[in-house]
């Protein structure tokens, strides 16, 4: 169901963002910086389901008031003259390791709690 | 209840993850296709680098140009002085063409001469030959004339004077043919030309009236000689190197 979900998103996505008529070069820097708020907060919430705290309210406003702000953030910076974008993309970054560290420890403790049990079933045996 | 509940939060949530995939797709496409197209896109859309190297290479091509500019500057001032100088050589080819003309008789040519008539009479021993003829020219010819004419018919360096009758005299290959009365007009000093031509006894007037020959010779300031008709062509001659 949720795969589903996914995946016809995905589909969906890139038939639109075909059709859709490209943005001016200048505004691509915000776009990106968008995408890479939004995929930190796609990360965070796998992250958080997997430490199950994981909250629908926090991982939408999360999604989108993220790469408004990181948005925002870059217009002042560009206005200022400060490339405050790099801040964002640093924090940005550095969190989506982070949770990507998370998952992956998360998933490297499963496999190996089969291998154990496997084992054990085989000493048991 | 309880199990409802649950189904509409993983409903939601389904929902949402697809939401979310959707948007993060799409804008991940326009920034790939907004990035692919504006590779070839013009300078406003540079970043600062690639415009530091864009104006890194303009400038060393500007240079470039400039010293090509240069160099073709300084060939065309070589060309116009060449070009000045051959006009000067032109011009003086030119005169000397013309003069060659002038003197091989291409040109129609005026001055001061003499215009002797030769005419058949009765009373005469014989009629004019083509020996008379050619006898006056060359003393003509010594007397310094420059061109000379017979009834219109330039004399020319190659020009002959044939006799095929009594009373037919051609010139110039048979081309033209002559009769009497003979107009011969000579353009050179009118002095030395009739002082030649009248010397007494054996001079050319008094050869002719000797045999009662009628012949007139005026003096005449501006005298009009007519160009060589025909074309001048050599099938034989070459130079010698």
């Amino acid at each position: 169901m949720m795969g589903i979900s996914i995946g016809l998103g995905c589909v969906l996505g890139i038939i639109i963002g075909f059709i859709i008529p490209t943005i001016p070069y200048t505004a691509s820097q915000y776009l990106a910086i968008g995408i890479v708020a939004s995929l930190d907060s796609v990360f965070g919430g796998i992250a958080s389901t997997i430490k199950k705290n994981f909250d629908i309210k926090v991982f939408i406003s999360g999604f989108f008031v993220n790469a408004i702000l990181a948005i925002l953030l870059t217009y002042l910076g560009e206005k200022l003259n400060v490339d405050i974008y790099l801040a964002a993309i640093i924090v940005f970054i550095g969190r989506m390791f982070n949770n990507l560290g998370i998952i992956r420890r998360y998933y490297l403790g499963k496999i190996s709690e089969k291998a154990h049990a496997k084992k054990n079933k085989k000493e048991e045996n | 209840m309880k199990k409802i509940k649950k189904d509409k939060g993983t409903l939601i949530l389904t929902i949402v993850a697809g939401i979310v995939a959707l948007v993060l797709v799409t804008s991940m496409f326009i920034q790939v296709r907004t990035i692919n197209e504006s590779k070839e896109l013009d300078l406003e859309g540079l970043r600062e680098d690639e415009l530091k190297t864009q104006i890194a290479t303009y400038k060393s091509k500007y240079e470039e140009t400039m010293e090509q500019y240069n160099s073709n500057k300084n060939k065309i001032a070589e060309y116009t002085t060449a070009i000045n100088e051959n006009k000067e050589t032109t011009e003086i080819l030119d005169q000397e063409l013309e003069q060659a003309k002038t003197l091989l008789g291409l040109t129609d040519v005026t001055g001061q001469g003499v215009i002797v008539t030769l005419t058949d009479t009765q009373e005469a021993l014989y009629t004019y030959t083509a020996d008379d003829l050619l006898q006056l020219i060359n003393e003509l010819k010594y007397a310094g004339a420059e061109a000379i004419s017979i009834n219109d018919n330039r004399i020319i360096n190659l020009t002959d004077i044939a006799m095929i009758s009594d009373s037919l005299i051609v010139m110039n290959g048979g081309k033209n043919r002559i009769s009497s009365p003979y107009v011969i007009k000579a353009i050179g000093d009118p002095k030395y030309l009739i002082s030649t031509l009248s010397i007494k006894n054996s001079g050319y007037i008094d050869q002719m009236e000797a045999n009662g020959m009628k012949i007139e010779v005026e003096e005449k300031n501006n005298i009009e000689i007519k160009a060589y008709s025909g074309e001048i062509s050599s099938k034989y001659i070459m130079e010698v190197e």
